[in-house]
């Protein structure tokens, strides 16, 4: 039994706390395991991963997995990610555990040759948190897929909850969360196979042959990060309310809002990240909110 | 020109100027500072057509001769030891910036303990910053290898920073003749400097910026790598160029003696002059002794290296610096470059001596060749040498009784 | 200096945006409002000088949101940076080499951390030599990017990474805050300002002031950290707001060395209120309130206005302490 997690989420979803748990669960039920968080320039709301390894051997891999048995991916906008690509390298026959409330066949990432099983995570968690905090009940969807037993999940999530500092009345309530979805979930056996992979490696000369500074020319070039993906709550101005003030557009940090020929404001939910001070800070409260995805 | 006598210092100063160089950020320290003086007395009155800012510490100093360049001025600093130190973090910056500034260093020792005299731990410390580096024997090479400098950093295949090294004290407040180049034929050699992506308002670009991923840092760390190492065919066009314009001839190191050497001395810097007479006395005593400078640092000059000691009985490499747990720095490199021929040298004789600026004889300088005589075919690896005279002990012995430390 | 401003309420924000969207920012952050705001009013013709800290990151290759310059120097030395780049520029219009039209503002942009800590000698070395600069310090009071540790600028009774709050130490931090507005004004740069971006006005009409004088233009802006203040991003501005009703955050400036108060609460909010509102400082009011705390908080606050009060001449109705 050797068994490579690699956890998709946003920031501020959980994704690191999440294969925590699950590293600390294993741990307890008697594996060997091994946990790891990637660190980028990314913050609250860009693609995060995170890893658990767990083997009743010695594990002799370290770093980024990629290959895993099991992908966990916290938020269905992963899936056609460039940066993030969740399902790449995920084992034929392995295992993708996706948070979405849409079918699986649009969230398998195209692969035919996994299993794909979709969960509601983030209602649960709007309901029983009151934030979309997924760490607990995606690390439960992983422990009991992968048969970990349930007092060294429990023990494993405990544990990981005190030492992030959560306070008792949260950590009852994720452990109620986790339980929940725990319970619903049966093992699954997994057989998986890596894929054909071969590394080619390029010669220096070549790779040589025309790099120079690290020089961006194309300034201002950042929206192609497409950072509406982020946003979890989606502003909506009313225009019938709307007094054009410009005091959200004045507080927008993000350049997200810009003034419409017609003197309007308007705004580019490519790049709106949902931080609502928009919201917030509408005189004639004139922009409304809507889940992204209609929850 | 006609010759004068000049300190080293003087020399690089002279050099900054006639390479018309557009800024020059400084901060003192013994014993560079004739050269920030000498700089900002002539940009005050008026020979030299500088700005000249005194920073508040190596560190900002270097952080604004990298800004300076970036905005497309030639840019001339020059410091020593402890204040090399102090900029470290900012040399790696400057050079992955890319910026072609010209760095003097005066080479100092290291502390603590505090001490004023030359060995090459300052700048050798920097060896792997990306910043070429070129070492002198002369003062007349300090003034050459400034204009040297600028014209291989700021060519676009190189792109990258460099120091000209001097040693303190044995250059820098040593006078001997130089031939300094005229003005005249200086700007013809040396074009102005024109930088691909200056910091403009009409075209604007960001520099420095965070590379988060491993592959795109490589990406950039593997062509800074290449671009030093286009630094030695660029030198030697260069050299070639200046030996057509000022009739000193120069390469990526020097061969002294070495047509039919049985014995070379691989050595750098000021004290390359003691090496070369302690080769005429072996000579005089019938031993076919050699010696090899070390002039270009980085990029390192191994074929050269290689293609000069291939086939000799023995060389040994003087290291005027000290890694402390491995001897030292100049060793492994020489080394290297010599380990896939068939026919290097059996013995390879490591040295460390003039630490601190601790004198050296042309005596201690024969026991060298004594020793790589002595260490014959086939023989274990040779013992380091770490120079040190039995006078000399004893003098150390007794400061530290007087200063009542058991030696 | 300038007295006269363009800026009469926030609809005369000038409309055009200089930072494009996409940075890799956390949703509802100060400092990139600040960013954005500074950059209207300067106009486009700008070179940022950046040192370590969340906006370093911000500009990651090969996206870049800044559609003027960009620079990014080191923790320690980004006035240094400003310094080479103004001199550089200098010289070269000087020789002939560069068209005027060409020039740039020089802008330093640093956290709290450069600011006030690692930086701190080379900004006062820059003051001292009179560079003509801007710095603007988004001041979110704690080393943000590394994940909220504390700097020299975290007040009195926060919790950071480094000063927790514990059962042994119950207050967090209690160390004050340091006086980076008085330390640069005894370095007598021509223009300081504290900013706020909830007094947006008051923000642009600064910059506008600032950007008539020659030399150092130096600010201090109060940047909204929903990461690592702990609250809900939407409630940016609204925190913002609080630190400076309540008098903890107060706006002003200094004009050749002379202080003068560009805002005063009418009546100030106890500073509970502000305090409240941030995970940062829940420790001081659960499980058990710390009233001594509390109050030493509000005690500096007010003893703070009661002495600007005295030597401006202002009315101040000071919470109760």
């Amino acid at each position: 039994m050797f068994l490579r997690v690699r956890f998709h989420g946003r920031g501020g979803q959980g994704a690191k706390t999440a294969s925590r748990i699950l590293g600390n669960a294993a741990f307890g039920d008697g594996y060997n395991a091994q946990d790891f968080p990637v660190y980028g320039a990314e913050r609250r709301g860009a693609p995060v991963t995170a890893f658990t390894r767990f083997s009743d051997s010695e594990i002799t891999e370290r770093g980024f997995i990629f290959s895993p048995d099991v992908v966990a991916v916290m938020d269905d906008s992963l899936v056609a990610d460039q940066s993030a690509n969740p399902f790449a390298g995920l084992r034929k026959g392995g295992l993708a555990i996706v948070n979405t409330t849409r079918p699986a066949a649009e969230v398998n990432g195209g692969r035919d040759d996994v299993t794909v099983l979709t969960l509601d995570l983030t209602r649960q968690a709007l309901d029983v948190l009151g934030k979309a905090v997924l760490s607990a009940s995606i690390a439960a969807a992983v422990a009991r897929s992968a048969g970990i037993s349930a007092e060294a999940f429990v023990d494993g999530l405990v544990d990981e909850l005190k030492e992030v500092g959560l306070s008792d009345d949260l950590i009852s309530k994720n452990v109620t969360m986790a339980e929940a979805v725990y319970d619903e979930l049966k093992p699954v056996k997994l057989r998986t196979e890596e894929l054909p992979a071969k590394a080619e490696l390029v010669p220096f000369t070549v790779v040589v042959s025309g790099g120079g500074s690290e020089d961006i020319v194309n300034t201002g070039n950042s929206a192609s990060r497409r950072t509406g993906n982020w946003r979890i709550t989606r502003p909506v101005i009313d225009y019938l309310k709307c007094t054009d003030c410009m005091i959200c557009y004045a507080y927008c940090p993000e350049s997200a809002m810009s003034v419409r020929a017609d003197g309007r404001v308007a705004i580019d939910y490519d790049n709106c990240k949902g931080c609502m001070i928009c919201q917030t800070e509408c005189p004639p409260r004139a922009i409304g909110s809507s889940t992204e995805d209609g929850r | 020109m006609k010759p004068e006598l000049m300190t080293g210092n003087r020399a690089a100063a002279s050099a900054a100027r006639l390479a018309r160089v557009d800024y020059v950020p400084a901060y003192p320290i013994t014993p560079q500072t004739e050269i920030i003086e000498t700089i900002a007395y002539w940009v005050r009155e008026g020979t030299m057509d500088s700005k000249f800012v005194q920073l508040e510490s190596e560190h900002s100093m270097m952080t604004a001769a990298g800004a300076a360049s970036l905005a497309g001025a030639r840019v001339f600093t020059a410091t020593s030891s402890q204040g090399l130190l102090y900029a470290m973090e900012m040399l790696y910056n400057v050079s992955g910036w890319r910026a072609p500034m010209v760095l003097a260093n005066v080479s100092r020792a290291l502390a603590a303990p505090i001490v004023l005299e030359p060995d090459h731990n300052d700048v050798l410390a920097a060896r792997d910053s990306g910043f070429l580096q070129f070492h002198s024997e002369t003062c007349q090479e300090v003034a050459d290898l400034v204009l040297l400098a600028y014209r291989v950093a700021e060519d676009r295949r190189v792109m990258l920073p460099a120091i000209v090294n001097l040693d303190g004290f044995y250059l820098s407040f040593t006078r001997e003749k130089v031939v300094l180049p005229e003005q005249a034929e200086v700007d013809v050699f040396l074009p102005p400097y024109d930088p691909p992506h200056p910091i403009r308002a009409t075209s604007p670009v960001a520099k420095g910026s965070a590379v988060m991923e491993g592959h795109l840092y490589s990406y950039f760390r593997y062509n800074m790598h290449a671009a030093a190492l286009r630094a030695k065919e660029v030198f030697n066009e260069a050299a070639r160029d200046y030996q057509g314009h000022f009739g000193r001839a120069y390469g990526p190191v020097d061969g002294y003696r070495l047509e039919d050497a049985d014995y070379v001395l691989t050595m750098s810097n000021s004290f390359t002059t003691l090496g070369r007479q302690a080769v005429n006395r072996m000579r005089e005593q019938g031993v076919k002794a050699g010696l090899l400078k070390l002039r270009m640092v980085r990029p390192f000059p191994s074929e050269e290296v290689a293609a000069l000691l291939r086939g000799r009985k023995a060389a040994a490499v003087f290291d005027q610096n000290l890694s402390p747990g491995m001897g030292g720095v100049f060793y492994p490199e020489v080394a290297a470059s010599l380990y896939h021929l068939k026919d290097r040298p059996e013995t390879l004789l490591p040295v460390v001596g003039g630490l601190g600026g601790k004198q050296l004889t042309a005596d201690e300088m024969c026991k060298v060749f004594e020793t790589m005589r002595a260490v014959g075919k086939g023989a274990a690896k040779p013992d380091p040498m770490f120079l040190m005279r039995a006078d000399e002990l004893a003098r150390a012995k007794k400061a530290l009784a007087t200063a009542g430390v058991q030696g | 200096m300038s007295t006269t401003t363009k800026f009469r309420t926030l609809k005369d924000m000038p409309k055009e945006d200089y930072i494009a969207p996409g940075n890799t920012l956390c949703a509802g952050c100060g400092g990139a409002l600040a960013m954005r705001i500074f950059h209207k009013v300067l106009g486009p013709n700008l070179a940022w000088v950046n040192a370590a800290g969340c906006m370093t990151i911000a500009t990651s290759y090969p996206l870049a949101p800044l559609k003027s310059n960009w620079l990014y120097t080191a923790f320690a030395s980004a006035p240094a940076g400003a310094q080479g780049l103004r001199d550089g520029l200098d010289v070269l219009m000087a020789k002939g080499k560069l068209r005027r039209s060409e020039d740039l503002k020089v802008v330093v942009v640093t956290g709290d951390g450069a600011a006030y800590d690692i930086g701190f000698q080379s900004t006062a070395g820059a003051i001292q030599r009179g560079l003509d600069f801007y710095y603007l310090c988004y001041d979110n009071e704690a080393y943000g990017n590394t994940g909220f540790q504390m700097s020299s600028s975290t007040p009195y009774g926060s919790s950071s990474k480094t000063t927790p709050a514990t059962a042994a130490f119950p207050y967090g931090n209690t160390d004050t805050k340091k006086d980076l507005f008085e330390a640069w004004r005894a370095l007598k740069a021509p223009y300081i300002a504290t900013l706020s971006n909830s007094h947006g006005v008051d923000f642009l009409r600064k910059v506008e002031k600032g950007g008539t004088a020659k030399g150092p233009k130096l600010y201090i802006d109060f940047a909204a950290c929903p990461t690592g203040w702990g609250f809900d991003p939407k409630q940016s501005i609204e925190v913002e707001k609080l630190a400076v009703q309540t008098g903890a955050w107060p706006l002003k400036e200094a004009v050749d060395g002379v202080v003068k108060h560009t805002y005063v609460p009418g009546a100030f909010s106890p500073v509970r209120n502000y305090l409240r509102t941030q995970e940062r400082y829940e420790h001081l009011f659960k499980p058990v309130e710390r009233p001594e705390a509390i109050a030493t908080i509000q005690k500096s606050v007010n003893d703070y206005w009661a002495k600007a009060a005295a030597e401006e001449g202002l009315k101040v109705r000071l919470a109760e302490g």
